[in-house]
C-alpha cells in the first residue's frame, strides 16, 4: 500500500472504530502497520509559516526604513530586540513539548530564523563590512538550521535547502580565473551541508519523512547544487570542458535516488526526486541528440575521468543503481541508462569520430527508453507509459523539425502523432479506470 | 534537559554569538584605533540582503612586492600607512610578517597573473562598502559622479587598531557624504 492509501485508511479508522468495525486494539493494530506522515502536515506548515513571514519581513522593513536616524547603539539595540524576543517565544514553545501545535513550531522557528539573519545583515551593515554576501547566506543557514531539528520545522527545512543551493551555484559562479580567490569548494561544502537536514529526515527514529512541499525542496536543492559542483569541478581541475556529463551522473544521482517499499510504491507525482532528476536527464540526452553538444559529451568524459569527483559520483550512482536494480525499479533505471552512453561511445569510438554515432544512440536510446516506460506498464509493473509516449512525440518532433522536408509533409506528420499521442493518452486513462475500478489496486 | 533544549539554546548563543563578535572587534577599533583617510572611487551597486552601499575602493590597489612575496597565491600582507601633507594616508611599506604601529592595516596581497606587471602586487583592503539609507543612495550616487567629473575624489575615513580597519565614513571636499545627502553624521 501508498502513503497515499495509508492516509486514506488512517482517516477512515475513526469512523470504523465508533461503528464497531474494528476494535480499538485492532485500529491501533493498523494504525502502526500502515502509519502516515505527520499530522503537521502542509496547511499548517503554510499558516504558521506565512504568517510569521509577515511580522518577521514587516519588523525588519519597519526597522530597516529608519534605520540612519539612529544613533549606533539604538541599532545595536534593534537588531538584538528581535532576535531575544523570537529566542524568548521559541524556548516556551519547545517548553510545551508535545503540546506545541505545529503551527506556533512554524511560527517560531520563521521568526526566529529572520531574526537570526536580520541580526547578522544589520551588524553587517552598522560596522560597513566587507565580503560577499553569499558569505552572510552561509552563516544565516548554519545558524538557522538546529532550528529546523529542534522545531521539525519544514518551512525553515525548505529555506534552508534553498539557501544552500543558491550559495552553492553563488560560490561555484566565483571559481575561476576572475571569480573570488577565496570562493569556498563546494565539492567539499555542498554534501556536507546537504547532510545537515539528516537530524530532520530521516532523523533519530530513521522513519521520519518529509512533507510533498519539503521532498520537492530536497530533491531541487540537490539537484541544483549537484549542477553547480559539477561546474565547479569541471573548472577546477579538468583538462578541458567536464561539466556535461558530470551533470548527468549528477541527475542519474538524484533520479535513482533509494527509497523504501512505501515510496517506491507512491505515484510518481509524489516522487519529485524522480521527476526533477528524470526531467534532467532526458532533457540533456535530447540536446545530445544532435551533432556538436554530442561531440562535447564525449570529450567531457575524457576530461571528467582525472577529476576525483567524476569517480564518488560514479561509485553513488552505482550503489544507486545496484539498490534500484534489487527493488525491481526498472523505469528509473531505463532513463538512467541513458548515463551510459557517452563513456561506452569514447571507449569504442575514434577520437576524430565526431558528434554523429553519439547523437544518432542517444536518439535510438530515448526511444528504447520510451518503449521501456510503455512496456513496463503494460508488463503490470510499475512504469510510466504516458511519459514514454510523450518521449517518442517529442523525439519524433525534432527530428521532423531539423529533417529536409516539406512544410506540408512537416505538418501532416505532426497532425498524425499528435493524434496518436492523444488517442494513446484516452486509451492509457481508460485501461487504468478499468483496471482501478475491476480491482482494489 | 531534553536534547531539543540544548541544540535550541546551543543554536541560539550561535545566533547571538556570530553577530556580537563582529560587534566587539569593530567596536574596539572604532573606539581606540587611529582614524586615517584614504582616497577612493565609491560606485553605488546593491547588496540582496543588506541593501544599498556605495563601493569604497581606494585608489591604491597596488604595490612594490614585499620581500619574499609567493608566485600566484593570495597572501596576508601588513601594510604600514604614512600620512601626507594633504592629509592623505597611503601605503609606507608592506610586510609578509606581522608589523605593529598605529597606522598598521592588514591586506590580502597576490601577484599579478599577468607576466608584463611584475614590479607591483595587486592588493585588497579590508573594507569595500559603505552602507547608506535606501532614500539617500541615489542622490549620494548622483553626487559622486558629479564630483568624480570635476576630478574630486572621495575619501574614506577608516578607524585602524592592531592591523583592523573599520570603515567610518566618506568624504568629499573633508564633508561626510551622510551629511551632504540630508542625514545626520553618527
Amino acid at each position: 500500500m501508498s502513503l497515499l492509501h495509508n492516509r486514506w485508511l488512517a482517516d477512515q479508522l475513526p469512523g470504523w472504530e465508533r461503528e464497531g468495525i474494528v476494535t480499538l486494539d485492532g485500529a491501533r493494530r493498523l494504525r502502526e502497520r500502515y502509519p502516515v506522515e505527520s499530522a503537521r502536515g502542509l496547511a499548517q506548515m503554510i499558516v504558521g509559516a506565512v504568517g510569521a513571514l509577515l511580522v518577521g519581513t514587516g519588523l525588519v522593513a519597519v526597522l530597516a526604513s529608519n534605520w540612519d536616524d539612529f544613533p549606533r547603539w539604538v541599532r545595536l539595540l534593534l537588531a538584538f530586540g528581535p532576535l531575544a524576543a523570537s529566542q524568548a517565544v521559541t524556548w516556551l514553545v519547545l517548553r510545551r513539548g508535545e503540546a506545541a501545535k505545529g503551527w506556533q513550531r512554524e511560527a517560531a522557528a520563521v521568526v526566529q530564523t529572520l531574526a537570526a539573519g536580520a541580526a547578522m545583515a544589520l551588524v553587517s551593515q552598522i560596522y560597513n563590512l566587507p565580503g560577499r554576501w553569499t558569505e552572510l547566506l552561509f552563516w544565516w543557514c548554519l545558524v538557522s538550521l538546529p532550528l529546523a531539528w529542534t522545531l521539525a520545522s519544514q518551512a525553515v527545512a525548505i529555506a534552508y535547502l534553498v539557501g544552500i543551493a543558491v550559495w552553492t551555484v553563488a560560490e561555484a559562479g566565483e571559481r575561476g580565473p576572475w571569480g573570488a580567490a577565496d570562493a569556498a569548494d563546494v565539492r567539499i561544502w555542498f554534501p556536507i551541508l546537504l547532510a545537515g537536514v539528516l537530524p530532520l529526515w530521516p532523523g533519530p527514529s530513521l522513519r521520519d519523512r518529509p512533507a510533498i512541499g519539503s521532498r520537492l525542496a530536497l530533491a531541487a536543492s540537490a539537484l541544483v547544487g549537484l549542477f553547480a559542483v559539477a561546474a565547479h569541478a569541471s573548472n577546477d581541475g579538468a583538462p578541458g570542458e567536464a561539466g556535461f556529463w558530470l551533470a548527468m551522473l549528477s541527475s542519474v544521482a538524484v533520479l535513482l535516488f533509494p527509497l523504501s517499499r512505501q515510496g517506491i510504491a507512491e505515484p510518481l507525482a509524489r516522487k519529485p526526486q524522480v521527476q526533477l532528476g528524470g526531467i534532467a536527464m532526458i532533457a540533456m540526452a535530447m540536446v545530445a541528440s544532435y551533432e556538436a553538444p554530442a561531440r562535447g559529451l564525449v570529450n567531457s568524459v575524457g576530461n571528467a575521468l582525472p577529476l576525483p569527483w567524476c569517480w564518488l559520483l560514479v561509485a553513488v550512482v552505482a550503489c544507486f543503481g545496484v539498490i534500484a536494480f534489487r527493488q525491481q525499479r526498472y523505469a528509473v533505471l531505463a532513463v538512467a541508462g541513458l548515463a551510459l552512453v557517452p563513456p561506452l561511445a569514447a571507449g569504442f569510438t575514434a577520437g576524430d569520430a565526431g558528434g554523429w554515432p553519439v547523437a544518432i544512440a542517444y536518439s535510438l536510446m530515448l526511444l528504447a527508453t520510451a518503449i521501456v516506460l510503455i512496456a513496463l506498464e503494460f508488463l503490470g509493473r510499475q512504469g510510466a507509459a504516458r511519459i514514454g509516449a510523450a518521449l517518442i512525440t517529442l523525439l519524433v518532433i525534432l527530428r521532423m523539425a531539423d529533417a529536409d522536408v516539406s512544410l506540408l509533409a512537416k505538418g501532416l506528420a505532426f497532425i498524425v502523432i499528435g493524434s496518436g499521442f492523444l488517442g494513446f493518452n484516452l486509451f492509457i486513462s481508460r485501461r487504468r479506470a478499468a483496471a482501478l475500478g475491476g480491482s482494489s489496486r | 534537559m531534553r536534547p531539543a533544549l540544548i541544540v535550541f539554546a546551543v543554536a541560539a548563543a550561535a545566533q547571538w554569538l556570530l553577530p556580537l563578535w563582529g560587534v566587539w572587534r569593530h567596536e574596539r577599533v572604532i573606539a581606540r584605533g587611529t582614524v586615517v583617510r584614504i582616497e577612493c572611487g565609491a560606485p553605488d551597486p546593491y547588496d540582496p540582503l543588506r541593501g544599498r552601499y556605495l563601493a569604497v575602493r581606494p585608489l591604491e590597489s597596488g604595490f612594490a612586492p614585499p620581500e619574499g612575496m609567493p608566485e600566484g597565491e593570495r597572501v596576508p600582507v601588513w601594510a604600514t600607512l604614512a600620512v601626507g601633507a594633504d592629509g592623505l594616508a597611503r601605503i609606507e611599506s608592506l610586510s609578509l610578517e606581522p608589523v605593529a604601529g598605529p597606522t598598521v592595516v592588514q591586506l590580502a596581497a597576490r601577484s599579478p597573473r599577468s607576466d608584463r606587471n611584475r614590479e607591483a602586487v595587486i592588493i585588497e583592503w579590508p573594507f569595500d562598502r559603505f552602507y547608506l539609507n535606501e532614500r539617500l543612495a541615489p542622490d549620494a550616487d548622483r553626487l559622486l559622479a558629479e564630483r568624480l567629473a570635476e576630478d574630486t575624489r572621495p575619501v574614506a575615513e577608516v578607524c585602524l587598531l592592531e592591523g583592523r580597519a573599520v570603515l567610518t565614513d566618506v568624504l568629499i571636499d573633508g564633508v561626510s557624504i551622510r551629511e551632504i545627502v540630508g542625514q545626520p553624521r553618527k
